[in-house]
C-alpha cells in the first residue's frame, strides 16, 4: 500500500511526538489553575485543591441561598407583522467586500443577523458561500469599528464633518484643483451613479480603482488581444482539460465559489458518470488548487512564463504563426501540447500571473485550442477586478508633485498594501483634504483628517452586478450600531445631492434594471421581487457565445532564461485573502487548508532546501529584511521560498494587530503591473524560534488507510479500484450486540472525497452555527481547538512533488459508537435517529469519551471560553456574543462537546414537516456545513429512505467508512478519491514531468 | 522555633479578633449610613411640601380622623408586599403616580373620583387641606421607600432547629441523664430525627431553581380570568405564535389596545389599570412584565411543537389560567415533569402526514402489538430532543 504522511517530520522520524510530551505536563497542570496566573509552571498541589474545594462548597452554598433574579419579558410595543420572536427570518443580501462577491441570504434572530447562508436562485453562487463571506457576519459586531465621524482623530459629529469637508471640496473646485477618488473596485451600478454624481459636482474629481492584488496584467492583455478591457468568465464545468499557472481558483483566484462549484461538477463520478476533467497545475506555492490537481508541477514562479511561452511555440508552429524567442522550458510540454490539442474547444489555459506578456501568450494559446466561446466567455465578463497599476503609480506621482489637493479613501488602504507606503504616507502631506471612509480603523484612515466611518455591510443599501448582466441587491438586516453613515450618503450629500442612496437605487432599478427584463409588468413589484430574491439576472438574449476578435499583431519580447538564485513568492491565503478581514478571529483561527497553520504567515521552504540549510520549523530567518519563521512545505517549488500576504497589520483591533508580519512592501511594479515575487533573495538563521500554531500533526490517525483513492482508468475496470478492503470489512461484520434498528429517520452524511477542495467553508460555517469558541495561539498550539469539523490533510509520494488528499472529518454518528459506553455518567448516548448525543449538563468531564473515539473528533472545554479576559476575542464581549446562535448552548468549562449534525437545523425542519402536515423531504435538512460547502462534497439526508442521495451515495461501490474494521458503524461515508490520471500505483510522471 | 510559632499564633488571633469587630460593626455602618440616608431625603422633601409625614401616614391607616363611617385608606390600598391580587392600587402606586404631579390634582383624585366605585368609597371621606398634604407627604415618602417587604416563612427552619434539639435531647438523654431505660428508643428517635431532616434537606434541595408557584405581582394588574373566562377570548388570541413560533409570546402593546381603545374602564379595576397600557401605548414605552414561566438556558422547548403539531391544550401545561387573576406557574417545569408526559402521551401518529416515515410503528399499530404511540416511542426522550 502506498504511504501517507502528514508532515515532513511524520515521513522522516515515523509518529511526530515530541508536541505531545511539550504539552503532556500542561494537560496534567490544567486541571486546577483557578488561582494561578501562570499556570503551566506551576504543579497541582493538595493544597489548591483543597482551595478549589473550599471555594466551591462556599460559592455553592452562597448560590443556593440566593434567589433567583426577577427576569422581565418586554414585548413590542408594535410587533411588526412579520416578525415572530423567536422564530428566524431570512433577508437577501449581497457580500462584496472589494475582493470576494456572494449572493446571501442573511438569518435573522429577532432583529440581529446571526449566520450568512448562501443564496439559491443566484445564478454565480448557486447557494455556496466561502469561508470570508461566512465569516463576515461576524465583522458586524467588531469592537473595533468605527463609533462615528471623527476629525483628525477626535470625535466629531455629522454636521460639523459635512461643513467642513463640503468648504474644503468647494475651495478646491473654485481654485481649480483636482480631487482623487481612491475606491477598491466597484462593481454596484448605483455607486458608480453616485460617483458620478461626486464628479459632476466637482469637475476635478479622478476615480482611480486599485486593487492590491491586482489583474491589470490580465485587463491590460484582453486590450490587446481583443480590445476588450475586461476578464471573461471561465467556465471550468466545461473544461474536459484544464491547464493552470498559479492561477489558485479554487481558493483565491476571481471569483474561488462559483469556480469551485463549476470544477466540482465536472470531477463528480455519480449517476453512471464515467468522464470527469483532467486538471493540471503549474504552481511554485501548494495551493488549494494544487493539491486538488490530477497532476501539479512544482516549478519557479518566473519559469511558468517559459513554459507557457514553449506551450505557445509548439501550437504556433503547426498554425503557422511566429514563434517567441524563449529558451527550452525544463518541463517537457509536448505531451501536454498534444492532449490540449486534442480537447480543442474543451480545454481552457489560465495563468495567475500579473504579466501582460504571459496572459497574452495565454490567450492566443486559448485562442489557438478554440475555447473562447466555450470555456471561456466574453459575453459576461466578470466585473470584480477593474484596477490598472498603473494609474495608482500616476496617482501617486501627481500626489508627489502637489497636483492633487483633495483625496477620497474608499474601500482602500494603500498605507497597509501598497509596496511603497511610506513614499505614500510622505507625499500625502501634500493633500490638505484627506477623507476615509473606512468602516474600522486600518493604517490609512488613522493618518487622514476626517473618518466619515461608512456602515457595515449589513447595514447597508446596495447593489452589485459581478458579473455581466446578473445583478444583486443588498440591503441593510439590522438598524445601524454605531453613529454611522453609508459611504454614497455621504458622497451624495458632499456632492450637494439631497437624494438618499436608498431612493437613488431603488429609482435606478425602477428605471433602468426594469426595462431589462419582462416577468413583472409594474417597476414597484419589480423592486419589491428583486428584494426579495436577491438578485436579478438579465435574460439570455438567445445568442450564441462567440469567440470575440484576435486583433493583436504577437509581437512578442523576446524572453530569458531564469536565473538560478532564490525566489521569494508572494500569496494570499484562503482565509484571510489580502488583509481586510484580518481583525476576524473566526478567520486568524481557520488553518491554512494546506499547512494547517493559524494565527501567522511563515515562509514555505521545501523539505530539500530546508536540510540544505540546516532548517526546522520555527526557526526565525530573515529574508528582503523580514524576520519570518520557517515552514517546512512539501511541494514548494524548488528554488522558491514563499510568504503570504494580508498579515502583519497595524491599530486594527485587537486580534490582527501583530500577528505575522506585513508582506505588502515586498511588492514591486514591473512594466505597469504589480508583481507578486522577487528573485535573487538570501535567507539567512536568526537564531531565533517564534512558535506556530500548527495544527497538522493533530488528530493524527496513526497511518491507517483512512483516505483511500484510485485512477480514473482502475475506476472505469472496477468501480471498487481501491475499496477493496470494504468489501473484506463487510464481510467480516460479525457482532454480539444486536443490531441497530431505526424506525423513522437514521441521519446519515456520504462524502465525496472527489469534491472536496478543502477550502475551509465547512469549518467556519460550523463555528458561527454551533458558537464555537475562538481559543488563540497559544491554546491550537496545544491541540485544544475547537472546530468541531476538520480537514484533514494527507500527503504521498515524493516530499517534494507530494500528491495530496483531503478529507473531512467530524463527529461519524457510529451507530456501536465507542464514545457511549464508555462515560460513567451517560452523558453521551445514542439517540433513536442515529445521532450520537451529548448532554451537556450532564457531562462532568472525565474525557473518557475522546480516549476512546478512535476519530479525535471531540472536544475538551478545557476554559470557560465565554466572558473570559485570557480568550479575549469575540465571546467575551458583549457585542461579539450578539452573533450567538440562541437555539445552541454556550458550553460551560470542563465539558466535551462535538459535530451534532446540526441537530438544532434537524429539529427545525422536522418541526416544520408536522406543522405543514408533510412527510420530509430528502434534502431539506442541511447542516451548515453541508449548507455552505461550494463543492457539494457533503451530503446530508436520511438513510432509511432507500431514495435518498445520501443512501444512493452509501450505496456505491466507492463508498467506505474510517476504520470500518473496528465495527464502529459509522453513520458518515467517504466516497473514494478518483484521480484523472493512468494509473495511482504505477509511474505516470513521464508525460508531463522534469525532462 | 517556638518563638516563631507563637509569633504567628498571635498575628492569626489578632487577625480573628480585628476580622470579627469589623463584621460586628459592618452591620451598624451599613445600616447607619442607610438611616440617614433615609432622614436626608424626607428631610429634603419636607422642605418641598409642607405635610408631616407621621401625621399622613396615621391618617392613611386610620389612626387620625377621616370622617364618619369614612373608609380606612389602608383597608384598600396596601402598605406591604402582598402575594394576592389587590384590585386597588398600593400606597407606592398611588405615591408614584402623584408624586411629580401637583397637590391640586391628588386632592381632586381623592375627593372628587371619576370612576364610579371611587365616588361611592371615597363619598364619605371628609379630609381637610392639611390632612390631603400630610397624607400626599406620606404617599410621596412610599413612593421612596416602596412597600414593606414581606417577612420571610420561617416554617422549615424552625422544624428544622426543633428536629436537631430532639436529637440533641436524645443523645444527652442517652449518655448522661438517662431518664429513659431503652436505649432503643433514643435509637428510633434519633433516627426518626435525622431521616426527617434529610427529607427537609433534599426537599428544598430539589426544590432549588424551580419556581413552581410563582406568581410575582406584575406591573400592571392584568387578570386572566376577567379576559379568558368572563370575557372568554381565546387564549391564541394574546399568544397567537404559540401555535407556529418558538415563543408563546407576550402580547405587544398594539394587541391589548384593540380592544382597550374602546375599553376604558373595567369591572373591578376601574380605570386606574387600563390606564397605564393607553400610557404605554400613547408614551411609547413598552410594559415591563415579569416573566414568571422561564426555563433554564440549556433547554429548548418550542411552543409550535407541542401547541401547533402536538395539539396539546394550553391548560395541560399552564394550569386553569381561566380561573387565575394573577398568573401563576402551576407545574415545577422540572425534567421529571417533562419526562412523564412524553412517556405517555400519545402522538397524533395517523393524522399527521410527517409520521409516514415510521413503517415499523405503523405495522405495529396496524396489527394491534401496540395500542398507541407515545412521545417516547418516536425519541420523544432523547437527550438531544431538548438539549442542544
Amino acid at each position: 500500500m502506498k504511504k501517507y504522511w502528514k508532515s515532513p517530520e511524520e515521513l522522516k522520524y515515523g509518529l511526530n511526538l515530541n508536541q505531545e510530551e511539550e504539552f503532556e505536563m500542561d494537560h496534567k497542570n490544567a486541571v486546577i489553575d483557578l488561582f494561578e496566573k501562570d499556570i503551566p509552571e506551576k504543579t497541582t498541589s493538595r493544597r489548591n485543591f483543597l482551595k478549589l474545594m473550599g471555594f466551591s462548597i462556599t460559592a455553592a452554598s452562597v448560590v443556593a441561598s440566593c434567589k433567583r433574579p426577577v427576569q422581565k419579558a418586554i414585548p413590542y410595543l408594535i410587533k411588526p407583522e412579520e416578525v415572530t420572536p423567536g422564530n428566524a427570518l431570512y433577508y437577501a443580501s449581497t457580500y462584496f467586500d472589494g475582493t470576494e462577491y456572494g449572493s446571501i441570504l442573511v438569518k435573522s434572530r429577532d432583529g440581529r443577523p446571526i449566520k450568512i447562508e448562501g443564496n439559491k436562485l443566484s445564478g454565480i453562487s448557486a447557494g455556496k458561500t466561502s469561508a470570508r463571506v461566512q465569516a463576515s457576519v461576524l465583522s458586524l459586531y467588531d469592537e473595533a469599528r468605527y463609533k462615528g465621524p471623527m476629525i483628525s482623530g477626535v470625535e466629531s459629529d455629522w454636521d460639523k464633518v459635512d461643513a467642513e469637508i463640503i468648504t474644503k471640496l468647494a475651495a478646491i473646485r473654485k481654485k481649480g484643483g483636482k480631487i482623487a477618488l481612491l475606491t477598491g473596485t466597484v462593481i454596484s451600478p448605483s455607486t458608480i451613479k453616485v460617483i458620478e454624481s461626486f464628479r459632476e459636482s466637482y469637475p476635478g474629481t479622478e476615480w482611480i480603482q486599485y486593487d492590491p492584488v491586482s489583474f491589470a496584467g490580465m485587463l491590460i492583455a484582453n486590450k490587446k488581444s481583443f480590445g476588450l478591457q475586461q476578464i471573461p468568465n471561465y467556465r471550468f464545468d466545461r473544461a474536459d482539460l484544464i491547464v493552470s499557472f498559479s492561477a489558485d481558483f479554487l481558493g483565491t483566484w476571481l471569483i474561488p465559489v462559483p469556480f469551485t462549484k463549476d470544477y466540482a461538477k465536472n470531477r463528480k463520478l455519480d449517476n453512471g458518470k464515467r468522464n470527469m476533467s483532467k486538471h493540471i497545475q503549474f504552481e511554485s506555492v501548494l495551493t488549494v488548487t494544487g493539491s486538488s490537481a490530477d497532476k501539479r508541477i512544482p516549478v519557479k514562479l518566473s519559469e511558468e512564463k517559459i513554459i507557457v511561452a514553449n506551450i505557445y511555440n509548439l501550437l504556433a508552429k503547426k498554425a503557422g504563426a511566429s514563434l517567441v524567442k524563449v529558451p527550452k522550458s525544463k518541463v517537457n510540454v509536448h505531451a501536454l501540447v498534444k492532449e490540449l490539442e486534442a480537447h480543442k474547444g474543451k480545454s481552457l489555459v489560465v495563468s495567475g500571473a500579473n504579466d501582460v506578456e504571459t496572459q497574452l501568450l495565454v490567450n492566443r494559446i486559448n485562442y489557438f485550442l478554440k475555447n473562447y466561446g466555450k470555456t471561456i466567455d466574453f459575453n459576461k465578463p466578470l466585473n470584480i477586478r477593474k484596477g490598472l497599476d498603473a494609474d495608482m503609480e500616476n496617482l501617486i506621482s501627481e500626489i508627489e508633485n502637489g497636483k492633487i489637493d483633495g483625496i477620497v479613501f474608499y474601500n482602500v488602504n494603500p498605507l497597509y498594501n501598497y509596496s511603497d507606503k511610506d513614499r505614500f504616507e510622505n507625499s500625502l502631506d501634500k493633500v490638505s483634504l484627506q477623507v476615509s471612509l473606512s468602516t474600522s480603523p486600518d493604517e490609512t484612515s488613522l493618518m487622514v483628517d476626517y473618518n466619515c466611518p461608512d456602515h457595515h455591510y449589513l447595514e447597508s443599501w446596495n447593489d452589485a452586478e459581478p458579473v455581466k448582466g446578473s445583478f444583486s441587491l443588498a440591503q441593510p438586516v439590522t438598524h445601524p450600531l454605531f453613529n454611522t453613515r453609508q459611504a454614497q450618503d455621504s458622497l451624495l450629500k458632499w456632492s450637494g445631492n439631497d437624494l438618499k442612496y436608498h431612493d437613488l437605487l431603488q429609482q435606478n432599478w425602477e428605471e433602468k434594471l426594469f426595462q431589462l427584463q419582462d416577468r413583472e409588468s409594474d417597476s414597484k413589484k419589480f423592486w419589491i421581487r428583486s428584494l426579495q430574491d436577491g438578485v436579478f439576472t438579465v435574460s439570455p438574449s438567445g445568442g450564441t457565445e462567440n469567440s470575440p476578435e484576435w486583433i493583436f499583431n504577437n509581437d512578442f519580447s523576446e524572453i530569458s532564461s531564469v536565473s538560478e538564485g532564490l525566489e521569494l513568492v508572494l500569496y494570499e491565503t484562503v482565509a484571510l485573502g489580502d488583509g481586510r478581514n484580518a481583525n476576524n478571529p473566526w478567520l486568524q483561527e481557520l488553518p491554512d487548508p494546506v499547512s494547517k497553520a493559524c494565527w501567522d504567515n511563515y515562509l514555505n521552504v521545501s523539505p530539500a532546501f530546508a536540510e540544505k540549510n540546516e532548517l526546522q520549523n520555527e526557526d526565525v530567518v530573515e529574508i528582503a529584511g523580514l524576520k519570518v519563521p520557517v515552514f517546512i512545505q512539501p511541494g514548494q517549488a524548488e528554488g522558491t521560498v514563499s510568504l503570504a500576504l494580508g498579515y502583519g497589520r497595524d491599530n486594527t483591533g485587537k486580534v490582527a494587530n501583530k500577528t505575522g508580519v506585513n508582506a505588502w512592501p515586498l511588492v514591486t511594479v514591473k512594466d505597469e503591473t504589480r508583481q507578486y515575487s522577487i528573485g535573487e533573495v538570501k535567507v539567512s538563521k536568526t537564531g531565533k524560534k517564534h512558535t506556530l500554531a500548527l495544527t497538522q500533526t493533530h488528530h493524527s490517525m496513526e497511518g491507517r488507510p483512512i483516505v483511500r483513492e484510485t485512477s480514473l482508468e482502475e475506476y472505469l475496470e472496477n468501480p471498487a479500484a481501491g475499496n477493496e478492503s470494504h468489501a473484506e470489512a463487510e464481510k467480516n461484520k460479525v457482532s454480539l450486540y444486536k443490531d441497530v434498528k431505526f424506525d423513522g429517520h437514521h441521519w446519515g452524511m456520504a462524502i465525496d472525497l472527489n469534491s472536496c477542495t478543502s477550502c475551509g467553508a465547512c469549518i467556519i460555517a460550523c463555528q458561527a452555527e454551533n458558537n464555537i469558541p475562538v481559543i488563540g495561539k497559544k491554546e491550537v498550539r496545544k491541540r485544544r481547538i475547537m472546530h468541531w469539523i476538520r480537514i484533514d490533510r494527507y500527503y504521498s509520494e515524493d516530499p517534494e512533488q507530494p500528491m495530496v488528499l483531503n478529507q473531512p472529518v467530524m463527529c461519524q454518528h457510529c451507530d456501536n459508537a465507542p464514545c457511549e459506553n464508555v462515560c460513567p455518567v451517560s452523558a453521551t448516548m445514542h439517540s433513536n435517529e442515529g445521532l450520537n448525543q451529548v448532554a451537556y449538563n450532564r457531562c462532568i468531564g472525565t474525557k473518557y469519551c475522546i480516549n476512546n473515539c478512535p476519530y479525535r473528533v471531540r472536544r475538551f472545554n478545557w476554559y470557560k471560553y465565554v466572558e473570559n479576559d485570557k480568550f479575549d476575542y469575540n465571546q467575551n464581549s458583549d457585542l461579539g456574543r450578539l452573533v450567538l446562535n440562541p437555539d445552541v448552548v454556550v458550553r460551560e468549562r470542563g465539558v466535551v462537546e462535538k459535530c451534532t449534525f446540526c441537530v438544532q437545523r434537524i429539529q427545525e425542519k422536522k418541526l416544520n414537516a408536522k406543522l405543514e402536515n408533510r412527510p420530509l423531504k430528502d434534502g431539506e435538512i442541511e447542516p451548515a456545513c453541508v449548507q455552505t460547502c461550494p463543492s457539494d462534497a457533503l451530503v446530508f439526508g436520511d438513510l432509511s429512505d432507500p431514495d435518498s442521495k445520501v443512501s444512493r451515495m452509501f450505496k456505491s461501490e466507492r463508498n467506505y467508512h474510517l476504520l470500518e474494521d473496528l465495527h464502529t458503524l459509522p453513520s458518515v461515508g467517504y466516497l473514494t478519491k478518483v484521480r484523472n490520471v493512468e494509473k495511482t500505483h504505477g509511474e505516470d510522471k513521464k508525460d508531463v514531468g522534469h525532462a | 522555633m517556638n518563638n516563631c510559632f507563637v509569633d504567628q499564633f498571635r498575628k492569626q488571633t489578632f487577625r480573628v479578633v480585628m476580622l470579627v469587630l469589623f463584621l460586628m460593626y459592618l452591620p451598624v455602618g451599613v445600616f447607619g449610613s442607610f438611616s440617614n440616608k433615609k432622614e436626608g431625603k424626607s428631610e429634603g422633601s419636607k422642605k418641598e411640601l409642607t405635610g408631616d409625614v407621621k401625621r399622613g401616614q396615621k391618617i392613611f391607616f386610620g389612626l387620625a380622623e377621616l370622617g364618619e363611617g369614612a373608609p380606612v385608606c389602608a383597608n384598600c390600598h396596601n402598605t406591604t408586599e402582598i402575594d394576592s391580587l389587590n384590585w386597588y392600587p398600593s400606597s407606592y402606586e398611588i405615591g408614584s403616580k402623584f408624586k411629580k404631579k401637583g397637590l391640586m390634582a391628588f386632592k381632586k383624585a381623592v375627593l372628587s373620583p371619576s370612576t364610579p366605585t371611587m365616588k361611592k368609597v371615597h363619598a364619605k371621606l371628609t379630609l381637610t387641606d392639611q390632612d390631603v398634604t400630610d397624607v400626599k407627604a406620606y404617599l410621596d415618602q412610599v413612593a421612596v421607600d416602596g412597600l414593606t417587604p414581606k417577612k420571610p416563612v420561617v416554617k422549615n427552619a424552625l422544624l428544622m432547629i426543633s428536629l436537631t434539639i430532639i436529637i440533641i435531647i436524645a443523645l444527652v438523654d442517652a449518655f448522661f441523664t438517662w431518664k429513659v431505660k431503652f436505649k432503643i428508643i433514643h435509637l428510633v428517635v434519633i433516627l426518626l430525627a435525622v431521616a426527617g431532616q434529610v427529607k427537609l434537606v433534599s426537599h428544598a434541595a430539589i426544590a432549588l431553581g424551580r419556581s413552581k408557584d410563582y406568581s410575582p405581582d406584575q406591573p400592571i394588574k392584568f387578570s386572566h380570568k376577567v379576559h379568558a373566562n368572563q370575557n372568554q377570548i381565546d387564549c391564541l388570541y394574546c399568544h397567537p405564535s404559540a401555535e407556529y413560533g418558538k415563543n408563546a409570546g407576550i402580547p405587544s402593546v398594539n394587541v391589548c389596545m384593540n380592544c382597550h381603545i374602546l375599553v376604558a374602564e373595567g369591572q373591578i379595576s376601574g380605570k386606574y389599570e387600563i390606564d397605564k397600557v393607553k400610557a404605554a401605548y400613547t408614551n411609547k414605552k413598552p410594559i415591563e412584565w415579569i416573566r414568571v414561566h422561564n426555563l433554564p438556558d440549556h433547554v429548548y422547548f418550542n411552543h409550535s411543537q407541542h401547541v401547533g403539531a402536538g395539539k396539546l391544550d394550553c391548560t395541560e401545561c399552564h394550569g386553569d389560567v381561566k380561573d387565575m387573576h394573577l398568573i401563576k406557574q402551576v407545574e415545577d417545569l422540572s425534567m421529571g415533569w417533562c419526562i412523564n408526559c412524553h412517556r405517555t402521551k400519545e402522538v397524533r401518529f395517523t393524522d399527521n402526514k410527517y409520521y409516514g416515515d415510521y413503517k415499523q410503528l405503523h405495522e405495529d399499530l396496524k396489527s394491534g402489538k401496540i395500542k398507541k404511540v407515545t412521545v417516547e416511542d418516536i425519541g420523544g426522550t432523547d437527550c438531544m430532543k431538548c438539549h442542544y
